[in-house]
């Protein structure tokens, strides 16, 4: 049996009102996939087909659109899904150390779920935080920045207790320190 | 009128062309590669072949003239890069190189042949495709001598079932994007979609959902790979093996226009052809399961009811004597003949004027109308291919064939399986002597006293009306027991043959149906009943026709193949003559 | 001019606490750029726009065209809508400055646009930000909803007749939609897929509207020339790439992050004053200077190049978004070069052939020749392939990936010739 899936009153606001910022509909495709995987944790295709029906739009197009992006979990993922960082910054800094780092300690590879279901890990391009590399987002949302050994274990600690790591802002360097050199 | 000088020759267009630069060259007879570009559809230029060196003269400020160089020639602006000719707008006095006169485009064309061919499977000996690939045929023409591809071949799903019709092997699919752009804007079922990214894309339905858009086999003639290709038809035939006839989609009242592609006396497939006033590049795919019919359950040799139901094969002149025993043992007043919106113009002439010389005066037909099935494209409420066709030639239409045949004795039906289609019942038809001449078997045909078996579309030249009041004809694809490919020149031969060589890849003589055109029927019986009647080919019926039925005035087949068919419509006539 | 840097006082992201409060935005002088070009008479769409065309913005995403220019390119307005999309998709490798804006001054890039819209005559803004930044997008969102409560989105602002709405909308992992019609094309809710040109976003863009793409920081950049006009802004930094500029520094060195500065400062000041020098005293071996696509420069062709498009060119590559990546004596460029093919094989959209099946051979040899099983050929059969993909797609990003391996080889030969196998057969 197929597992039904259905939005929320909540959710069905949400995309009412994100419709309301373009003059169509199609334009309401991603983040409507968005509303869908922060509700159901994945876009599988019974997932996409709900999308495709809520906006009256051709399961096809989701369906392209879905696996267009790589941010959409066409498969499920664990609870946490650990998005290293591993391009040019990343990777001069330090990147795939991390990598191979949270897979021994995981005991599963980039790409694979752990067998509690709790962690994903992958491999991913740039995030745009280069200058705090390495680095790593969790579940498309937080990014933990200038990783250590000993600051993932303090993560995967935390993340095992539930608790998402806080939005790590980081300054701008201020000028001051070099005009005084 | 504006000019363009393409690898050196001077060509005048429209003001306001909106034909791109690419069809312009091919509508000239030129030739560029491409592969993404459909003359129908929008124009994506991903495929990057049809790459042409473009520039544009310079012109003086001030005096707006040309300026030209030391030579007196104008001085060009070439474009930066060279252009994909798909996407190019024409202007006055643009200057164009193809790869006939460029080796910087001739080496793009190239490059761009190469990168497309690393990830193809190089499978043409087991790919249906082979032998009307644009892209074999373009790479024996434009592409490298060899691949400098060393590494691993990215892997794609393969043998997947679209949908009921269509198997798609994605590792052959170039990314053209033609089927997902025919299902947007020609079908607009909206069923397919490029799926991933990069390297990895490939046209997909979305999950768990068939592609069975009734217009899906399309997909497959526009598929310039043998990506997509027809469940139904695949390994079946080597496109070399077959003989490619003109023909009229037969299961509707569009009548669009297709080609019989024939092997050994078999239709194989059948795929549309084009024609911009009816179906364009397109047609349904039931169309397509027609060739069935042409090969299978055919009635062959006539038969006979001797005693009670039970029928049984006789001869031809059995079979006319029967015929004729019959109607001279009753009066014209108790005939009733029935024509038949599925057989053509010609036969239902042929069977009109016979018996209307004897005597008869009762001409009906039934209409073939399923309301509700159309869907204002290519498929039509008619079920039947030539219900205007037997309207102009004076048969009237009866909603109530029942009580028609109540009143007669003798019933004489043309190629329509009136009881199948529920317009009879056998008991309608009890009591009374009935006569079909038909193609394929059917409870009409068992029901019938005698059944005199007739060529199909598929054996003979002959028109069509459609609904819009169009005639177009075909051509035979297939031999009968009593013709010849080799002598009657109407039929098409095979590749090799059109090569000049003396045979081609048919490989049997059977197949061949014992039956014969309705009106080489008629001449028979006519001669036997004493009439003087004489029809020649469907091309001279036709001229007969057009020289007595104002309908059908200045109809001839040489027109309708210059013409790709002739609108009958009065309002169109005049235009023509005006 | 150059080497006045250090006095330079930062505008974008100006060292004042708590600037991203539209309270504190406002206090600090904020919106009234805005406020004089709606409500002051002489400030016409015309005059904007050529204000800011003679300030000379360059386009801070990477392609370097002048804004204002761009702007100018829009047409008459026929009563339809008008687009302006605002592109803070941020997604070429090395790139990390537009978040910074959404994070610590959103208001400026707010107002910055809104300016815009007005001089183009938009009728709806959409700031478009790469799905990943979360976090940031949230920020973007209570931002607006901030300005529009303030009544500087919607009806009639100032009292006047100009209206505008602001919404955002965000990416879901494509580097693509960076590329300005691939990303019209995701607004619009469809595959990242770069459209073809002619017709430009100009003429048709969303929706087949007129459009224009501008840069979250280029955008950013308008208050200030409203402000303080257009001799402002071209006296700050590089003469014919002025401004200030968002320099994200990263890779081996010591203080790594995003730094305004003038445009123009010279790189070897940017990495070894600026960012502290290399980690741990190492040589400074490499430097790519505005994102992944733009070349790499060997440390002995850096003396006297300043971050300005002009010097950059004639040093052998491109200003980009002026991410610099910095990468010291022990670096592994076979390495950096696959991970870089890598990264566009990854990201190419497939849509057009020699982009789709070019990266992804680049990668495959790449990796062949990084796991020692390359041979000499193979560099020139890259070198071929870039010719083969350069200028013969839609978008720009074959030629992104194209010219790190042409330049990487080129300037590092030996390094990729020491990782091929020697010859099998033997030399006559």
């Amino acid at each position: 049996m197929e597992e039904t899936y259905e939005f929320t009153k909540e959710d069905l606001d949400e995309i009412e009102a994100i419709k309301a910022k373009f003059p169509e509909v199609m334009p309401a495709t991603l983040p409507t996939l968005w509303v869908a995987q922060r509700r159901f944790g994945h876009v599988e295709p019974p997932v996409q087909r709900l999308v495709a029906e809520t906006l009256g739009l051709p399961e096809s197009h989701v369906h392209g659109v879905a696996t267009f992006y790589t941010q959409y979990y066409k498969e499920r993922k664990g609870k946490y899904v650990l998005d290293v960082c591993t391009t040019t910054s990343c990777q001069l800094c330090g990147g795939y150390k991390m990598l191979h780092y949270l897979e021994d300690k995981l005991g599963i590879k980039a790409g694979e779920t752990t067998e509690d279901g709790l962690f994903s890990i992958q491999s991913v391009e740039c995030l745009g935080a280069c200058g705090y590399a390495p680095m790593m987002q969790i579940t498309n949302d937080v990014y933990v920045n200038n990783l250590t050994e000993e600051k993932l274990d303090k993560v995967i600690d935390s993340l095992k207790d539930g608790k998402m790591p806080e939005f790590e802002s980081v300054g701008m360097p201020l000028l001051e320190n070099i005009n005084n050199k | 009128m504006p000019e363009i000088f393409i690898d050196g020759k001077r060509y005048e267009f429209e003001e306001g062309e909106d034909r791109g630069l690419l069809q312009f060259i091919l509508d000239n007879g030129k030739e560029v590669p491409f592969f993404c570009y459909h003359p129908s559809m929008s124009a994506p230029a991903n495929c990057r072949q049809c790459y042409v060196k473009v520039g544009t003269p310079v012109k003086n400020r001030e005096t707006g003239e040309y300026e030209l160089d030391e030579n007196g020639e104008r001085e060009i602006r070439w474009f930066p890069k060279m252009q994909t000719s798909c996407t190019t707008q024409m202007q006055d006095g643009m200057v164009v190189h193809t790869q006939e006169t460029s080796e910087e485009v001739a080496r793009a064309q190239k490059d761009t042949m190469e990168l497309i061919l690393i990830n193809h499977p190089l499978d043409c000996p087991i790919c249906d495709q082979a032998g009307e690939c644009p892209l074999q045929i373009q790479t024996y023409k434009y592409g490298p001598e060899g691949s400098r591809f060393e590494v691993k071949k990215q892997h794609k799903p393969k043998r997947i079932q679209l949908g009921p019709r269509v198997t798609l092997d994605a590792e052959r699919c170039i990314n053209c994007t033609r089927c997902v752009r025919f299902t947007d804007e020609i079908s607009e079922s909206h069923q397919l979609t490029i799926v991933a990214r990069g390297d990895k894309n490939y046209p997909m339905a979305a999950p768990g959902r068939e592609f069975d858009d009734p217009y899906s086999m399309n997909t497959v003639d526009i598929c310039p790979v043998g990506a997509l290709t027809s469940t139904d038809f695949r390994f079946k035939a080597r496109v070399w093996e077959m003989n490619q006839t003109p023909s009229i989609d037969i299961t509707n009242g569009k009548g669009t226009n297709i080609d019989l592609w024939t092997r050994d006396n078999l239709v194989m497939r059948i795929t549309p052809r084009f024609n911009g006033e009816v179906n364009d590049h397109w047609m349904p795919d039931a169309g397509r399961d027609a060739y069935q019919r042409f090969n299978e359950n055919r009635l062959s040799r006539p038969a006979i009811k001797l005693d009670g139901d039970n029928q049984s094969k006789t001869s031809w002149n059995n079979a006319i004597e029967t015929f004729a025993e019959t109607l001279e043992s009753h009066g014209p007043e108790d005939v009733l003949v029935v024509g038949s919106p599925h057989a053509s113009v010609e036969e239902n002439y042929a069977l009109m004027k016979v018996f209307n010389l004897w005597g008869v005066n009762n001409f009906k037909f039934a209409p073939h109308i399923e309301e509700g099935t159309g869907d204002g494209f290519l498929i039509t409420d008619d079920q039947a291919p030539n219900t205007s066709g037997v309207k102009l030639l004076g048969y009237e239409e009866s909603n109530d064939l029942a009580s028609e045949v109540k009143n007669t004795k003798i019933v004489i039906m043309l190629s329509d399986e009136l009881i199948d289609r529920g317009v009879l019942s056998k008991d309608d038809l009890k009591g009374k002597f009935s006569i079909l001449l038909s193609t394929n078997e059917c409870d009409t045909a068992k029901t019938a006293d005698l059944v005199i078996p007739v060529t199909c579309i598929a054996e003979h030249a002959a028109s069509y009306v459609n609904v819009e009041g169009r005639i177009q004809r075909s051509f035979p694809a297939k031999e009968t027991k009593y013709t010849n490919r080799s002598l009657d020149l109407e039929m098409n031969q095979g590749r090799l043959d059109r090569f000049g060589t003396n045979f081609d890849n048919w490989v049997t003589e059977e197949n061949k149906v014992d039956c014969a055109p309705a009106w080489e029927i008629m001449n028979q019986l006519a001669n036997r009943m004493g009439l003087d009647v004489s029809f020649g080919r469907g091309r001279e019926i036709m001229e007969e026709i057009a020289g007595s039925n104002p309908a059908f005035e200045n109809v001839s087949y040489e027109r309708m193949d210059n013409e790709m068919g002739i609108n009958l419509n009065p309002s169109n006539k005049q235009e023509a003559t005006a | 001019m150059a080497s006045d840097w250090k006095s330079f006082e930062p505008v974008l992201i100006p060292d004042i606490p708590n600037l991203d409060k539209i309270d504190n935005y406002i206090k600090n002088g904020g919106y009234k750029a805005l406020e004089k070009v709606v409500k002051e008479n002489g400030w016409t769409p015309e005059k904007v726009v050529n204000e800011v065309k003679e300030a000379n913005i360059r386009g801070r995403g990477g392609a370097g065209f002048n804004a204002g220019l761009k702007w100018s390119f829009m047409p008459k307005p026929d009563g339809g809508p008008r687009y302006l999309a605002c592109n803070g998709d941020e997604s070429e490798p090395g790139t990390f400055k537009d978040r910074k804006i959404f994070e610590y001054n959103p208001h400026l890039f707010i107002e910055g646009a809104l300016i815009a819209a007005y001089a183009m005559q938009i009728t709806t803004i959409y700031v478009y930000i790469r799905g990943e930044y979360y976090s940031w997008i949230k920020m973007m969102e209570k931002a607006l909803q901030d300005a529009r409560d303030k009544g500087f989105i919607g009806k009639n602002l100032f009292g006047t007749d100009f209206s505008v709405e602001f919404e955002v909308t965000g990416g879901a992992g494509a580097y693509i939609c960076g590329e300005e019609t691939s990303m019209l094309e995701s607004l619009e809710g469809k595959r990242g897929y770069p459209r073809v040109k002619p017709p430009f976003p100009a003429q048709k863009g969303l929706w087949g509207r007129p459009t224009t793409i501008n840069n979250i920081e280029t955008l950013a950049n308008v208050p200030g020339v409203i402000n303080n006009g257009a001799n402002w802004f071209k006296n700050i930094g590089a003469e014919n790439h002025p401004g200030p500029v968002l320099y994200g520094i990263s890779g081996h060195v010591n203080r790594p992050g995003v730094y305004e500065l003038p445009s123009g400062v010279p790189v070897m000041d940017l990495i070894n004053e600026v960012a502290q020098g290399v980690r741990g005293g190492k040589k400074l071996k490499a430097l790519i200077p505005g994102g992944s696509s733009t070349p790499v420069l060997r440390a002995d062709q850096l003396d006297g190049v300043s971050m300005d498009a002009d010097s950059l060119r004639e040093a052998g590559s491109m200003m980009g978004t002026a991410g610099m990546m910095v990468m010291d004596e022990d670096t592994d460029m076979v390495d950096v070069l696959w991970r870089i093919s890598h990264f566009y094989h990854h990201e190419s959209c497939g849509q057009c052939t020699p982009c789709r099946e070019g990266t992804g051979w680049l990668e495959k040899i790449l990796l062949k020749i990084k796991n020692g099983e390359g041979e000499i050929r193979d560099l020139d059969l890259l070198l071929d392939l870039t010719t083969q993909m350069e200028g013969r797609t839609i978008c720009a990003l074959a030629d992104a990936a194209a010219w790190p391996v042409r330049h990487t080889i080129n300037r590092f030969r030996d390094e990729f010739e020491a990782r091929c196998k020697k010859s099998v057969h033997a030399v006559a």
